[in-house]
């Protein structure tokens, strides 16, 4: 390709001599390699999906999002906008997907559990709700859970290791090595907790209108209960392109793969 | 100077104690949110442990606050005729499936002078600035049957049903009560009762009622006749489901008394405990004389269009949401029926206003307040959709059911509740819950959602976990390795510390090390004196160590008088001779030529290392 190009310009230049050939060929080299950063194309994308949104072209708008996000590009701010574009396009269930997403980002984002929150409540149940000890542990993000319990394992090897060094100082940072030690205990336990929650437990978000769950994988299958747009079940069990998922005591069934969104587990 | 420590010390202290004020501040600040968990709603509930008492004898009343603590316990009212005494406060905690609640409970004895109906009116109870109600209870007091008791005071044990109500109507509920009556002094009394007490079973048999929970009420005492009765009671709740004369029939039991015999003195000295007592054993079969009502039929006259079999005494609210909806989309309606009546068996009637909903099944949840689960709320949740655009409103929700106190039939009837529907496909305007009951203390709830953010933020690559990122795993070695090489260090420094001979030899190891440096530079700069006092000091040294001996105290001699005795090699002892013999021969005279000089070393280096493998 380079090798092409050189002959091109070579060309260029014995056709139209250096004076003149040298402004096409910045032209070119400009047009070919703009000077924006990668940065700067994302949030003329960004901006642009915004202008859809406010012109009410809610379902162009969440396309143009999702074209985003499918580059690999991850921000709070997108896919909470995502999420307010499919809510906004009717979509619930996606809506809560991309708020979910949001939140894996910005956990304590106020208008973020606020549309979260919104969300759900449209939602009928049967769906499952975050019990108050998920809603807590989901405060902070996994990587902060982790580096909150890492920082305290740390702080509290190194002040072992500053009491080999100086035994003197044990009777006064007794209380404090304890201390620490149980903190970092309660903390292990808590980035275990959402480590389990994050990367262990899926949910599966129906994004599909009176959706009927079956008693077993198979499109023949009676239906066992019906499920809303927006409702959140936990999956169990995954067969082929079916997923298992619960909703509550005795409330088991199987939903197609199309049927829901698996949140970014 | 002991001030001076005793600052330090003090000091110390108080670092300590304002360190660990911090640890448990940060402690908390990162706990805080975590304070919810341990919120519940708040609930007041108001409970009889019987509704019908005779006369005499004592109900218990409990009023139970859960989910906080009330600003102060609710006064009952005076009542004529009905004695009130507070029994007292118990607080119970538990923690359940990971939720935590606190209940307080408050008990008071009620004890009816007269016969007669006596209405515990609604108790309010402020908690957390919430003010709650109780629903208003009925105790019923009925004469005692004195021929009877008279009667009754002459047996040891025996059986008692009571029926509050002679006429009652078919669906109706009502609580009878088994009672178990076991006179003071025979000496099992106390295990009858809780034997009874124990009791998982119905003890009520009759034909055509519907039975549904037994519960136990507390244990009394009772004068009947002449003697003083332990009384256990059973309550059954039931509801007859025919019409006609219905007999009520219980339990038949033969028990066996134990009676102390009458000619053993009552204080042994012999056997202060009465372990050695004896009993007279006294076979008794028990039983009691069914009851007899009458099931009356329901009026056939004004019977609501849309009732629909419930039998007792109930209210009604409603809520739906979301209000505003695209046609096609669906509706909760939530309906909650509260009161005294059959909960269980209660169905939320056809809603003939609902034509232009489709309906889905309703889900339905039972919350009762009382043991026997007569009384508390069932909740409806039903799912309505909306066909057309056109319509404007939720219609009313009707619940009749008949009243057995009124004797008629009653309908419960919530307004229309406004709807917002557009045309289906478009973007259904988000909404909430609407309730026709808003709480005004109740901040009021949005209306959308927030909107868009104008700004993208920082963008991030989608990566895995820390926790799953080799690198950060390893750097969580650091530390680990920090302190295993300050465990290793300090466990060589004790070791040594306690061990002088092996400091020693430390010591010497590396005074030779340096020692062979030095006799390297001084051979090349020819200086034989140093070079010699240099070899000298180190045998000594070398020697010393390996002999336990100072090394001032070193000279030839110790060859003859520690070396070989200890079973040296000779040609080691010859060499070590040889060394020492070319040290004071250097002080006359001196070797000049390096070569001379640098010839020694290795005959040292070679006796350092015999002397190093000598045992000590």
């Amino acid at each position: 390709m380079s090798r092409l190009m050189l002959a091109v310009a070579r060309f260029v230049v014995r056709g139209l001599g250096i004076g003149k050939a040298m402004p096409l060929l910045a032209a070119v080299v400009i047009s070919l390699f703009p000077a924006q950063s990668p940065a700067a194309v994302s949030a003329a994308a960004f901006d642009s999906a915004n202008k859809l949104y406010e012109e009410g072209k809610f379902a162009e708008a969440a396309a143009a999002y999702e074209t985003m996000t499918k580059a690999g590009q991850a921000s709070a701010a997108l896919y909470f906008n995502l999420g307010n574009a499919f809510f906004k396009s009717g979509q619930i269930g996606r809506a809560i997907a991309a708020y979910h997403q949001a939140e894996q980002l910005t956990p304590r984002d106020p208008d973020l559990r606020a549309n979260l929150q919104f969300a759900r409540n449209q939602t009928p149940s049967p769906t499952l709700s975050p019990t108050r000890w998920q809603r807590w542990l989901g405060r902070l993000t996994l990587n902060e859970w982790t580096v909150l319990a890492a920082g305290a394992v740390w702080i509290w090897l190194l002040l072992l290791a500053v009491l080999q060094w100086r035994p003197a100082l044990r009777p006064p940072l007794r209380a404090y090595v304890l201390s620490i030690a149980i903190l970092a205990v309660l903390l292990c336990s808590c980035a275990a907790a959402a480590l389990r929650e994050t990367r262990f437990t899926r949910t599966a978000i129906v994004i599909t209108r009176d959706t009927a769950v079956r008693y077993t994988p198979l499109p023949e299958s009676a239906t066992a209960f019906t499920v809303q747009d927006g409702a959140e079940l936990l999956v169990l069990d995954q067969k082929d392109e079916w997923f298992q998922v619960n909703a509550g005591p005795r409330r088991t069934g199987w939903l197609r793969r199309d049927q829901v969104v698996v949140a970014g587990r | 100077m002991r001030r001076s420590s005793s600052w330090i010390k003090h000091n110390l202290r108080c670092r300590s104690r304002s360190g660990l004020r911090l640890l448990f501040a940060f402690l908390l600040l990162l706990l805080w949110p975590a304070a919810p968990c341990a919120l519940v709603a708040a609930t007041f509930t108001a409970t009889l442990d019987r509704e019908t008492v005779t006369v005499g004898e004592t109900a218990t009343l409990s009023l139970t606050f859960k989910g906080g603590e009330p600003k102060s316990i609710p006064a009952l009212p005076q009542l004529p005729n009905l004695q009130i005494a507070g029994e007292g406060t118990s607080r119970n905690v538990v923690i359940d499936n990971g939720q935590f609640s606190a209940s307080i409970s408050q008990t008071f004895a009620l004890t009816a002078t007269q016969p007669g109906e006596f209405i515990i009116p609604a108790l309010r109870a402020e908690i957390d600035g919430q003010v709650l109600a109780t629903q208003p209870l009925k105790l019923t007091a009925v004469k005692a049957d004195s021929s009877a008791a008279n009667a009754a005071g002459e047996k040891l044990a025996f059986f008692k049903l009571f029926v509050p109500k002679k006429e009652v109507y078919v669906g109706e509920i009502l609580a009878a009560e088994f009672q178990v009556y076991v006179r003071e002094g025979v000496a099992n009394a106390e295990n009858i009762l809780q034997g009874f007490e124990q009791y998982a079973g119905c003890p009520v048999k009759a034909e055509g009622v519907s039975i549904f929970k037994t519960a136990h009420a507390q244990r009394r005492r009772m004068r009947s006749g002449n003697a003083i009765y332990g009384v256990a009671t059973l309550i059954t709740s039931l509801s007859p489901v025919k019409t006609g004369p219905l007999t009520i029939g219980a339990m038949e039991v033969t028990l066996t008394l134990q009676l102390p015999l009458p000619n053993q003195r009552s204080r042994d000295p012999f056997d202060p405990f009465g372990m050695f007592q004896q009993y007279e054993r006294r076979q008794v079969a028990l039983t009691t004389e069914p009851a007899a009502l009458t099931v009356l039929p329901l009026p056939k006259e004004n019977v609501p269009t849309n009732f629909n079999g419930a039998v007792g005494s109930f209210s009604m609210s409603v809520t739906a949401g979301p209000t505003n909806v695209a046609a096609g989309d669906p509706v909760t309606v939530k309906v909650q029926i509260s009161g005294r009546g059959t909960l269980d068996s209660l169905s939320l009637p056809e809603q003939n206003a609902w034509r232009e909903f489709k309906t889905y099944p309703p889900t339905t949840k039972l919350d009762t307040t009382d043991a026997l689960g007569l009384q508390g709320t069932k909740t409806f949740e039903q799912l309505v959709v909306p066909q057309s655009p056109d319509i404007k409103a939720l219609p009313p929700v009707s619940f009749s059911f008949f009243d057995p106190d009124q004797k008629s039939y009653r309908t419960l009837t919530q307004p229309a509740i406004p709807l917002v529907v557009r045309p289906g496909g478009s973007a259904p305007a988000p909404t909430v819950a609407a309730t026709t009951r808003a709480a005004p203390d109740n901040p009021p709830p949005a209306q959308d959602i927030v909107h868009i953010k104008p700004r993208l933020g920082t963008l991030a690559q989608i990566a895995p976990p820390l926790v799953q990122q080799p690198w950060f795993l390893a750097l969580q070695a650091v530390p680990l390795l920090a302190w295993l090489s300050a465990l290793v260090w300090r466990h060589r420094t004790e070791m040594l510390a306690n061990n002088p001979r092996l400091r020693r030899r430390r010591q010497v190891a590396q005074i030779m090390r340096q020692g062979l440096l030095e006799l390297r530079q001084f051979a090349s700069d020819k200086k034989s004196d140093d070079f010699f006092a240099t070899l000298f000091r180190l045998l000594q040294e070398q020697l010393g160590e390996r002999l336990d001996l100072p090394a001032s105290a070193i000279t030839e001699a110790v060859i003859e008088e520690h070396l070989r005795p200890r079973g040296a090699p000779e040609a080691t002892l010859a060499s070590l001779h040889e060394l020492f013999q070319a040290c004071n021969l250097a002080r006359y005279a001196p070797i000049r030529t390096s070569q001379e000089l640098a010839a020694v070393i290795p005959k040292l280096e070679a006796m350092l290392r015999e002397l190093q493998g000598l045992k000590t």
